[in-house]
């Protein structure tokens, strides 16, 4: 386990970016005088107290499954993708939000994308190719992908047209689960 | 080689080159054994060497033979000759002088700094998507309104070639029904004046024309 480098650094602030609008409440200083820091192990970016960190650095890098949140994995490219373990971290400062039926959350949460008769509500001046989070109407996270359209291009839209790409969603705790958290 | 038990002495030095089985001699002796091959084991073999260049320190070839070893000692890399017909991955490289290893972003400013400079090129990003966006909007808007603007003066010019046509046909309508009625006026007064006469002249005038047909 160790801290991220420079690069690594902004390449997985970068990818954060596009689904939050406020990062720098993700590196605050807590109350009791804690923060959260980024570290890496096997590739794995995870979210996680200082103070746990430290506590972790007494296990082998080996014997380390997890620790803290798991934000995603950094590729042998170079690049980030994010997982649905990123959720709740997402979630807390969505830029733009997606708010899906009842009848459209079932598919959802099967991996498919969000099409326009699905939708309840989304949220005003999103553009094309942005990231976003897919709420269920009762405001709970169900996953997070990229819009298709732009706000007042999806109004046009007809029903069955794509209004938003599926990234992730809840789905996969059962589907990946075997290489979610190892692998 | 020069370097034997024998330069110590004078004397003796001169008996073992007056002698010619003085070489195989000292070759033989186990400790000087590594003088013959000092030329490929240089410095291994130094400490017999090194007390021998004091004494003999005006015979130039000694000097020379040293700058050899020296000579031997520069490799390539020692020199910084690029190697040819190598790739090197860009990984591979390191710039000298750096520090060796990667460099962790674990302090909150420095972390801070990225998080800021990430953050304002994204939020220049979405920005910059969201004006172009507007633009588009704007654009897609002036050209519906332009059609429809099209559509309406198409719309008002069919109507208005509709509404002469109307007209027209109104008129002439008129006309034919004024017209049918004065014929008929005409017919009736005929038939009063002429009696049965007018159906004769069409007869005639059909024998006429077959006449002529047949001639």
């Amino acid at each position: 386990m160790r801290a991220l480098t420079d690069e690594e650094m902004k390449t997985v602030l970068d990818k954060l970016a596009n689904y939050m609008s406020d990062l720098k409440s993700l590196i605050s200083p807590l109350e009791d005088g804690d923060r959260y820091v980024f570290r890496l192990n096997h590739s794995r970016v995870y979210y996680v107290k200082l103070s746990i960190a430290n506590l972790a650095t007494s296990i082998s890098r080996d014997a380390l499954l997890s620790l803290g949140t798991c934000l995603g994995k950094l590729t042998r490219t170079g690049k980030f993708r994010l997982h649905i373990t990123a959720l709740p971290i997402l979630a807390q400062g969505a830029r733009h939000k997606i708010w899906i039926k009842e009848n459209g959350a079932q598919p959802f949460l099967y991996g498919s994308n969000v099409v326009k008769a699905h939708v309840g509500r989304w949220s005003e001046d999103c553009p094309e190719h942005q990231g976003c989070v897919v709420y269920s109407m009762a405001d709970i996270p169900l996953g997070f992908g990229v819009t298709a359209r732009s706000t007042t291009e999806a109004r046009r839209l007809d029903p069955t047209g794509v209004v938003c790409f599926r990234q992730s969603d809840c789905g996969e705790y059962l589907r990946d689960e075997d290489t979610l958290f190892a692998g | 080689m020069a370097p034997t038990r024998t330069i110590k002495n004078k004397h003796s030095a001169k008996s073992s080159s007056s002698s010619s089985s003085g070489p195989k001699r000292s070759s033989k002796d186990g400790v000087k054994k590594p003088s013959f091959g000092g030329s490929k084991s240089g410095p291994k073999g130094g400490a017999p060497k090194g007390k021998i260049p004091t004494k003999e320190q005006k015979g130039k070839p000694n000097f020379g033979q040293d700058k050899k070893k020296k000579a031997r000692v520069y490799t390539e890399k020692e020199l910084g000759i690029p190697e040819l017909n190598m790739i090197t991955p860009v990984g591979v490289t390191k710039p000298k002088g750096k520090k060796k290893g990667k460099v962790f972003v674990d302090d909150r400013e420095s972390m801070s700094t990225i998080l800021a400079i990430v953050q304002a090129e994204k939020e220049g990003q979405i920005e910059s998507k969201l004006i172009k966006a507007r633009q588009m909007e704007e654009i897609r808007e002036a050209r519906k309104a332009e059609a429809e603007k099209k559509e309406q003066e198409r719309k008002a010019k069919l109507d208005e070639t509709k509404e002469l046509m109307r007209k027209k046909r109104k008129r002439g309508d008129e006309k034919k029904k004024k017209g049918e009625e004065d014929e008929e006026d005409r017919i009736v007064k005929d038939a009063v004046a002429t009696g049965t006469k007018a159906a004769k002249a069409k007869g005639g005038k059909k024998r006429v024309s077959f006449a002529a047909d047949a001639e």
